[in-house]
């Protein structure tokens, strides 16, 4: 197209939004990681280098979230990878058209609502032990009923459900999506080559299935590092013996409870490279050719 | 024959298992809804699943004792202002970067793709301080001009842009349409499949957003619907039934639209997510 000065006119509002309030706090995290910052400290904020880093290493509650959150991500992940495939090979399975987008519907239905309030319901209504729905149900199967969350060895596995029940309609449909668009062909071939249904998995759907997987992977991965809103009203100050503590919401204690911004930026800027990591893992995959 | 029956088997078993795991997983919602209709009493003895009596008592509760009415209004124009400007510049920018040359484009293009990744938590301590230096601490605005616009509109809008062919909008230019007369009549109607999975998900990012209302907003009366429900779970720890009650009232409204455009959610989960 010829030469104009058009989209200089359209970019430039749109890059001083975007410098606001997003290049500037960007670059500004990286700043007041190195200051002893307090919003409220009227003597003003000292520069005080690398310290803030250097704290990072002897703070145990740090440690403890960063380890937590590292715990929920990948058995997070790894689950709901596996349960939403099995769906979606299900589901795709069918061939009613109709229980098909029932099921989806349904599964998906948690996923639109807020997850604040989906925290709310499962904290008040589901996990506790008074009275709580998941104790009701498991006292079924003769389970004895569990302080869910009074108890430092089930509060993540609590989490891990609420967020899994929360979360898994997403993949679901991208992976339906995904199978839906795998020709038959290579799977009735095979059928006809003697091939039986799991085998059809492994060897055709799955290896067909990568770029798909592997992008599903790499986004779930990076939303779930930054999981907070479950974590904040479920398990406040970290929840009992801490183990509900993740990065996400160390930072936000550290940083507008405890006023120490410096310190809680230096925090983010650790949660900031796991998911430069991530998304670079994933670009470098992303040239493998996964095309059929 | 005998492969028709195996098959016809086959998705027997499999609707029996799905039926049986989604009536479980719809449990949460029928506990919710089941609990807004009790007396306190019950609700706290949580014994039975059933309201002995259907009693409205908690929703007159949340209606009187807080402003619910401002909380749904505030989420409605924040979201819906959110959503329309995004929509705008995502297209505008996708255009541009689709269809012209000019110097520093990929340049700029890979920048706004890298304010993508940057996660929320690591920006939020900086961005707190600039809108309470631009006056904006407890006022909704600070929680929308931040989100005018967004790396992954523009991606989505250049990437369905792009396959629009060149000619037409060549023929538009020769025909002497300028170039936003050829945004708004030659390009915008082609994308809008696009344009409406990108709506959905931009309007429920931000009814849904907890983070940036709990950072930027104080004010009762001024809290979206999901700040205020915990807000509202914090203050009254022992109405379980109002909680429920509320919690309904901030669920419904998203499932209502969920279930009525449906296949749109679907549809636009998979465009944006494949491309």
């Amino acid at each position: 197209m010829k030469k104009t000065i058009f989209p200089y006119v359209v970019l430039a509002p749109m890059m001083l939004l975007l410098f606001v309030f997003l290049v500037l706090p960007i670059l500004g995290s990286f700043v007041i990681a190195l200051f002893k910052y307090n919003p409220l400290n009227e003597t003003g904020n000292t520069f005080i280098g690398f310290e803030n880093f250097r704290r990072l290493a002897a703070d145990e509650l740090f440690n403890i979230s960063f380890v937590n959150t590292l715990i929920y991500v990948f058995i997070m992940v790894g689950i709901n990878l596996v349960i939403t495939l099995l769906f979606a090979q299900l589901l795709t399975s069918l061939s009613s058209n109709k229980w098909r987008s029932l099921f989806r519907v349904l599964l998906f239905m948690p996923c639109v609502a807020p997850l604040a309030a989906v925290s709310v319901i499962w904290s008040k209504g589901i996990f506790p032990v008074k009275g709580g729905l998941l104790n009701k149900l498991l006292s079924y199967v003769g389970v004895a009923p569990i302080n869910w969350l009074g108890n430092p060895s089930t509060l993540m596995p609590a989490l891990l459900i609420l967020s899994l029940w929360a979360d898994i309609g997403y993949n679901i449909i991208l992976f339906i999506s995904g199978l839906q668009s795998i020709p038959l062909d290579y799977l009735d071939a095979a059928q006809i080559d003697g091939a039986g249904p799991i085998r059809r998995f492994f060897s055709i759907t799955f290896p067909l299935l990568g770029r798909t997987f592997s992008y599903v992977t790499a986004m779930t991965l990076i939303s779930q590092f930054q999981a907070f809103a479950q974590f904040a009203i479920v398990a406040p100050n970290g929840g009992i013996g801490r183990r509900g503590y993740v990065l996400s919401t160390y930072i936000y204690d550290m940083g507008f409870r405890n006023k120490d911004m410096g310190y809680a930026s230096t925090v983010s800027l650790v949660l900031f490279f796991i998911i430069l990591i991530v998304t670079l893992v994933q670009q470098r995959l992303n040239r493998v050719d996964w095309g059929y | 024959m005998r492969k028709i029956n195996r098959k016809l088997l086959s998705n027997i078993i499999i609707i029996i298992f799905m039926s049986l795991f989604c009536s479980v997983f719809m449990l949460p919602y029928v506990r919710m809804i089941l609990d807004s209709f009790k007396t306190r009493v019950e609700v706290m003895k949580g014994t039975t699943m059933f309201p002995k009596k259907f009693i409205l008592d908690n929703y007159r509760t949340v209606f009187q004792k807080t402003p619910i009415v401002n909380w749904f209004f505030n989420s409605l124009w924040t979201s819906t202002l959110v959503t329309v400007v995004t929509l705008f510049t995502s297209s505008l920018a996708g255009f541009v970067f689709a269809k012209y040359e000019f110097k520093g484009k990929q340049l700029i293009f890979w920048f706004i793709m890298a304010t993508m990744m940057v996660p929320a938590q690591t920006t939020m301590i900086p961005s707190f301080l600039i809108i309470q230096k631009l006056g904006l601490y407890d006022n909704l605005f600070a929680i929308v001009f931040p989100s005018l616009v967004g790396g992954f509109g523009i991606f989505l809008c250049k990437q369905f842009i792009e396959d629009i062919p060149d000619s037409m909008v060549e023929a538009a230019s020769i025909d002497g349409a300028g170039n936003m007369r050829i945004f708004f009549m030659v390009i915008l109607p082609l994308i809008k499949p696009t344009l409406s999975a990108l709506a959905i998900f931009t309007f429920l990012g931000k009814w849904n957003d907890y983070l940036n209302p709990l950072l930027y907003l104080s004010d009762i009366s001024r809290m979206t619907m999901p700040l205020a429900l915990s807000f509202f779970t914090s203050q009254r720890t022992s109405d379980l039934g109002g909680v429920m009650a509320a919690a309904t009232l901030v669920i419904l409204p998203v499932t209502i639209v969920f279930l009525c455009f449906q296949k749109q959610f679907v549809r636009g989960i998979s465009i944006t997510g494949m491309k």
